[in-house]
């Protein structure tokens, strides 16, 4: 939704104020929009629906807190995230190569094209309980989920990729006969490479979503372990406490570290359009 | 370069028909295919609780022509379907109404935008299973848990793509209808009806592929009846094939809903928009909608 970017227009004064303008909308927004949220939560978990079935955001924010403080937060955030990192790892190894047959060839085009095509319309509880069907309770479920789901996207976007490579330093490689692994390692990695990485920030939101669902199925640890855990002792401060850590965790990520460095990536790019 | 492979693949030394047949996009698929079903065979070979593809058909047919899967256990197929499908359409319905009004309401309005929009996008990436465990506790088992599950987990998708849609009404078209006093019915109908309707569809099709997955859920932990439950009929009493069955009935159910109906919707509201993307990039931005569920 609204981002705010600042323009070095000739008129930067008024742009910048204008920026900051914006963003002071969006500070008090949240300050406000989040307020209300939370106070109407707490007037609902007082007097209508009962502290027991909707725990007010206090106790919730305890419960945070308590998570944070007893370093129960970091034993189960750590394995989640090597796992989510390995898995991308693994995206990354099959959809790279998946990516560049789409991308060359007819063939394998045809070949890979439904596959990657409907893996989005997969519901993501055919991950999760096929993993444990296959794996039982293993830390390598939650990998190859992750790797799973996140793979046709690195797959399409390398295609996509590909199809954009400037194809006149392809032909000047060829006109000075350059080799074919130069090539590749010289053109068409540096100009493929961004679009893989988009796929995998793409497909973020739905792996992690999977990947705790996974750990909800068949794990003995990490955050989706928790979260069945708090379910079968009947807590709903705990449950809601574990998920929205990892929420607020997994938005930060994506803002400030995927979204950057994907910008970082892709800057060759973004200075192309001016 | 991918054209000049093509040219290759076309024109260079396919002597016979066989040879030019196995090469061919259908071709192509269709080994594509059977490259699954070995993959399949394989897994099945390495893990002896996997069925086999063989298990899982046979068991299929049994399960759709209400056989016997021995004793008196028999096959159950439309029961369970007509069971769930009123629960996923009322979820959508729900979703997608609340979801075109919260979508028109933050769109259109800057104050409610900056009110709403961290919230919607906590909304966006609570997890189904957490709406799943959450409508068990609050309400028990049954349909009103099911329903709720599929509704909270795909009105926030349906929210945001309506937003974009208000938020893309090209503006300079918006300047010149007030400017010339265009009434209000003739905006509503000539502007912001035509360049909203793509992004409703695509809203649809996320809240259906999402809604799905979260039907799948809430049934799995909250129902007596349905696809979710009679999977997890079949996991509980170990007889994988069934439950792999099942699994592989819902994944060709939403595949199948998405391709045929849902995607050339959006197609079509869209290609206004989209008639100069080529056909790689018009495919990775679908698949690419598909992204942010489960």
């Amino acid at each position: 939704m609204g981002s705010t970017t600042v323009g070095r227009g000739p008129r930067r004064d008024t742009r910048l104020s204008l920026a900051a303008r914006r963003r002071l909308r969006g500070v008090l927004g949240f300050v406000v929009g989040v307020g209300g949220f939370l106070l109407v939560w707490t007037l609902l978990s007082e007097f209508i629906v009962g502290k027991f079935l909707l725990p007010p955001p206090l106790e919730i924010g305890q419960e945070m807190w308590g998570i944070v403080r007893t370093g129960a937060f970091l034993d189960h955030f750590v394995p989640t995230i090597m796992r989510l990192g390995y898995g991308f790892g693994l995206a990354l190894v099959i959809g790279f190569p998946i990516g560049y047959l789409m991308g060359t060839s007819r063939y394998w085009r045809a070949f890979f094209h439904d596959m990657v095509i409907v893996a989005g319309s997969i519901p993501g509880i055919t991950y999760a309980v096929m993993a444990l069907v296959v794996l039982g309770i293993s830390v390598l479920g939650p990998v190859i989920s992750v790797g799973l789901v996140s793979m046709p996207y690195v797959a399409i976007n390398v295609a996509e990729g590909l199809d954009s490579v400037d194809r006149r330093l392809m032909q000047m490689s060829d006109a000075f006969s350059r080799r074919r692994v130069d090539v590749v390692r010289h053109v068409l990695v540096p100009s493929v490479a961004p679009f893989a990485f988009a796929g995998v920030r793409l497909s973020f939101a739905l792996a992690w979503k999977v990947e705790q669902l996974t750990e909800v199925f068949g794990s003995s640890k990490g955050v989706g372990f928790q979260i069945r855990k708090e379910f079968e002792d009947f807590s709903i401060p705990g449950m809601l406490a574990w998920v929205l850590l990892f929420i607020v965790f997994m938005i930060l990520v994506e803002r400030f570290v995927l979204v950057r460095l994907e910008r970082y990536l892709f800057r060759w790019r973004l200075e192309d359009q001016g | 370069m991918s054209i000049a492979l093509e040219r290759r693949a076309v024109r260079g030394g396919a002597p016979g028909a066989i040879r030019r047949a196995v090469t061919s996009d259908i071709g192509a698929r269709i080994a594509s295919y059977l490259f699954l079903l070995l993959v399949w065979q394989l897994i099945a070979l390495y893990e002896d609780r996997f069925p086999t593809p063989a298990e899982v058909f046979g068991f299929l047919w049994i399960e759709v022509t209400a056989g016997s899967h021995g004793g008196v256990v028999r096959g159950q197929f439309l029961e369970h379907f007509a069971a769930t499908l009123p629960r996923f359409a009322l979820g959508i319905a729900i979703s997608m109404a609340l979801g075109m009004v919260t979508g028109v309401v933050i769109g259109a309005s800057k104050v409610a935008e900056a009110l709403f929009k961290d919230t919607l996008l906590v909304l966006l990436a609570l997890p189904a299973i957490i709406w799943a465990f959450l409508t068990q506790m609050w309400l028990g088992l049954g349909d009103d848990a099911v329903v709720i599950t599929t509704f909270l987990s795909a009105f926030p998708f349906a929210a945001v793509n309506v937003v974009q849609g208000v938020q893309a009404i090209p503006r300079d078209l918006r300047r010149m209808s007030s400017a010339f006093g265009v009434s209000t019915y003739r905006r509503f109908r000539y502007l912001q009806v035509p360049a909203v309707t793509g992004y409703v569809f695509a809203g649809l099709r996320f809240a259906v592929i999402i809604g799905w997955n979260a039907v799948l859920l809430g049934e799995w932990f909250s129902a007596s009846e349905g696809v979710g439950w009679r999977s997890r009929y079949w996991y509980d009493a170990n007889r994988y094939k069934g439950f792999v069955g099942w699994v592989l009935v819902f994944i060709l159910f939403i595949v199948l809903l998405d391709r045929l109906v849902l995607v050339r919707l959006q197609r079509r509201a869209f290609r206004w928009r989209d008639a100069q993307l080529s056909a790689i990039e018009r495919e990775a931005e679908e698949v690419q909608l598909g992204v942010t569920g489960a």
